[in-house]
């Protein structure tokens, strides 16, 4: 299962024009780099759990959180230890440990464990992981068509919307070629399984020359692909399929724009800084 | 009018080899053209020029003489991979795609669309995305895009190489359509056992040069020429050259039926008396207990399949496309583990062991070589899986092996330069140095021509001569039924049949239930009522000689 790709299926999302799909990314985008409340980033996580199991798309999700478990572990560890070195800014909750160590020329460090650390951990966390998935969430929904067409429609030029939807493409196509090579070269006798990090990295290095030919070839197959097909960006194309905003767009919008009201709203009445 | 090759010859760089010498024919209109010939005879060359790759988007070799054709004729191609040529998620969108680049209005793009959809039989497939077709239906959407497009010339680049048997019976029929439509059509490819019922004219190539121009009867019955090209044929047409050295009188058959209303006059139409079968006592060197595999999507890919794989057997698993055979081998390796069920080799489990280890008795060629080769000469890609699994060998030994496989002049080669075939004979060759004494090909074939083929038969003989026990997926039947021993057959993720090919020749039943033809020379041994079932030809031959003189 590849959790990159488009879910064919039938849902609200899928039904939405890509605009539309394409302008929710770009305000989630906005929306959860400004809000830094953790109530908040809470209440908008229900939406998007909401949206994800209205358009029957959790089980993807969570492979995504799967794949984003490493990172997402190492951005609450970082603030969970820059908090450390930080006093409380909120004076009440439990503080789990503290101390003062001696540093160079007399001076100190005051280090502090307490439960803000673990709040602006989660919050950093939560933040990325919203902003992610929202991105997820269209290319979930949209396919390579549909994208090129609402970047079409956004008057993109279109040998660019035809790049961006042809490396939605592509990416699957070079991630099975590269899991091929890897069990094709583990079958040959190289171990990649029972090894170290540093035989895993060579082993990696190893798998990026045929990785590099396979997608040199695809590559070439595709650009003689363009050429019978007479693709050819200075001259002015037609569009078979069209799209067109209905009233399930504007449902989404609205309850987009409500949930992002209450969000603001929480921010402004439940906001520790951090 | 037809379209005129007019004496042309190229280089890739000025000062480079001559890769066309001086080739002169014509395409005729509303015909199906075949060009037929070696890997690296020009066919390739020819298709790049013919489309206008030549010199549109390679500019840089040297090109005489001229492709003759009125102004604005529109050439396409459908080419040998349709994953790489299908632009667009949905069947819609794919087809759509040409008719947009021309310029065409929605409503012309839709009539155009449902012409080519019915011509083609393909309506079923309209709403479909592109992602979820089998390769005969990629191939056939790809088909009905280039030809939404209204080509005068539709190009073939070996349209069936990947596919199944129902694969390659799609693209047949779309042919045989286009011929009775008047469509023309250049079919490239060395392969005519699919397409000898169609194609009309043959253009032979070697070294870059025209060696055959004439109709197709005239070249099944130029035995050494066909040799000469190492063009694979089919085996109805390879029993019409056997036979006709000894009977004059018998006429150039390309089916089954036509065969045998001549064999019949000839020879007589006896009961079938072929014979029991007599069990042979075997030793088991891989077991499957009841292994299902289901996959992270919920796919049920094997339901509960035990089987036995008798050592220094060649055993082959057959089926379609889905129908679970290359999971069932990926088990045998390590690649992938069982959801229920076990896997053993020699009496031992090896679930738990990890690939590299299995390696060392139990070793899988991949379908697609380009997956296997990265080391930078032939010779150090030939050692490969001796050094990985440490397993001693001589430069003599690798001596042995290049000259055997005529490798020696590629020993420096950067592998990924050969061609296809011989970068899939390469990967064969590489895991004989291996520990391994079963070994798994999958679909061996690909991309070979018929001196590697050959070549690989020989090679599987004395394989199994050294016990070695070989398991083949392979969709070349005939090839299965000459070296096979035993056979696996796979639908739908169960398996029908575990047994020795005297059993499987006697279950028509089998074959057409998975849809898959018998051989030719299994179905005529039966049908004549030999007392034997023949698997290759010369058997065929002799047995056919035997009851005349009698």
């Amino acid at each position: 299962m590849d959790y990159l790709q488009y879910v064919d299926t039938d849902s609200l999302l899928h039904r939405l024009d890509p605009r539309t799909k394409f302008a929710f990314f770009l305000v989630m985008a906005v929306v959860t780099s400004v809000i830094k409340s953790g109530v908040a980033l809470l209440f908008l996580f229900a939406f998007f759990i909401a949206l994800w199991c209205t358009c029957r798309i959790p089980k993807y999700i969570l492979i995504l959180a799967g794949k984003l478990k490493v990172l997402l572990a190492f951005i609450f560890l970082l603030w969970l230890i820059l908090g450390l070195f930080e006093p409380p800014v909120v004076e009440k909750g439990p503080i789990f440990f503290q101390t003062v160590l001696p540093f160079v020329n007399g001076q100190s460090i005051h280090l502090c464990f307490d439960w803000y650390d673990l709040y602006k951990g989660a919050v950093y966390a939560l933040r990325i992981f919203l902003m992610i998935s929202s991105f997820y969430t269209v290319i979930l929904t949209t396919n390579f068509s549909e994208i090129i067409l609402g970047l079409q429609k956004w008057k993109i030029p279109y040998a660019l919307a035809f790049g961006i939807g042809l490396v939605f493409q592509i990416i699957p196509m070079i991630i099975t070629e590269l899991k091929a090579i890897m069990e094709a070269q583990s079958s040959r006798g190289l171990e990649i399984e029972e090894c170290g990090w540093a035989t895993k990295i060579r082993n990696y290095v190893t798998f990026s020359l045929p990785l590099l030919f396979r997608v040199m070839s695809k590559g070439q197959a595709i650009s003689l692909a363009m050429h019978y097909y007479q693709l050819d960006f200075s001259v002015r194309r037609t569009a078979y399929k069209g799209i067109k905003a209905t009233a399930y767009d504007a449902w989404f919008i609205i309850a987009n724009a409500v949930t992002i009201v209450i969000t603001v709203i929480l921010r402004l009445y439940f906001y520790i800084p951090v | 009018m037809d379209y005129k090759v007019n004496d042309i010859s190229y280089k890739y760089a000025s000062g480079g080899k001559e890769v066309l010498r001086h080739v002169n024919f014509s395409i005729e209109q509303g015909k199906v053209t075949a060009i037929v010939g070696p890997s690296g005879c020009g066919k390739s060359t020819l298709v790049q020029i013919f489309s206008q790759v030549i010199p549109k988007l390679l500019a840089n070799g040297e090109l005489a003489g001229s492709f003759d054709v009125p102004d604005k004729t529109l050439v396409s191609v459908v080419s040998q991979s349709p994953e790489n040529q299908l632009f667009g998620y949905g069947v819609e969108d794919a087809i759509a795609f040409g008719m947009e680049n021309m310029g065409l209005s929605q409503e012309e793009i839709a009539e155009r669309m449902d012409y080519v959809l019915d011509l083609l039989s393909l309506q079923y497939l309209r709403s479909r995305s592109v992602a979820t077709l089998s390769g005969g239906q990629r191939q056939a959407v790809c088909i009905a895009s280039v030809l939404a497009m209204e080509p005068d010339i539709l190009i073939m680049d070996e349209p069936v190489s990947s596919l199944d048997p129902n694969g390659k019976r799609m693209v047949q029929n779309i042919l045989k359509q286009l011929r009775a439509n008047g469509n023309t059509t250049v079919l490239v490819d060395n392969n005519l056992v699919w397409s000898a019922g169609v194609v009309d004219h043959v253009i032979g190539l070697l070294d870059g040069e025209k060696v055959f121009d004439g109709t197709r009867d005239e070249f099944f019955r130029d035995f050494a020429l066909q040799e000469k090209l190492g063009v694979i044929i089919p085996q109805e047409v390879e029993i019409y050259r056997q036979l006709s050295a000894h009977i004059p009188e018998l006429e150039l058959f390309y089916t089954v039926e036509e065969g045998k209303k001549q064999l019949e006059k000839l020879i007589g139409r006896k009961e079938s008396d072929i014979g029991g079968l007599e069990e042979e006592k075997k030793e088991t060197v891989v077991s499957v207990h009841n292994l299902s595999k289901t996959f992270e999507d919920g796919f049920h890919a094997l339901t509960d399949v035990n089987a036995n794989i008798a050592e220094g057997k060649i055993v082959a698993i057959l089926g379609q496309n889905g129908s679970g055979k290359t999971t069932f081998v990926k088990h045998l390796n390590g690649l992938y583990k069982p959801t229920e069920g076990d896997v053993r080799y020699r009496g031992s489990s090896i679930i738990h062991k990890t690939v590299a280890q299995i390696s060392r008795n139990i070793i899988l060629v991949f379908q697609h070589p380009e997956h296997m080769l990265f080391e930078e000469t032939v010779e150090k890609e030939l050692s490969f899986c001796a050094r990985m699994q440490q397993v001693p060998f001589t430069p003599e030994q690798l001596e042995e092996v290049l000259k055997t496989y005529h490798m020696e002049e590629d020993r420096e080669t950067f592998p990924l330069n050969l061609s296809m075939g011989k970068k899939h004979m390469l990967t064969i060759l590489s895991v004989l140095f291996s520990s391994a004494d079963v070994i798994i090909l999958d679909e061996p074939t690909l991309g070979m021509d018929g001196f590697l083929i050959r070549e690989l038969k020989a090679m599987l003989e004395k394989l199994s001569a050294e016990g070695k026990t070989v398991v083949m997926i392979s969709h070349e039947i005939p090839l299965v039924f000459q070296t096979m021993d035993e056979a696996i057959i796979l639908n739908q993720g169960k398996k029908i049949f575990e047994g020795s090919r005297e059993a499987l020749a006697r279950r028509s039943d089998i074959f057409e239930h998975i849809n898959i033809q018998l051989p030719a020379v299994v179905q005529l041994s039966r049908d004549l009522g030999f007392s034997k079932i023949c698997y290759n030809v010369e058997e065929f031959a002799a047995m056919v000689m035997e009851r005349r003189g009698a």
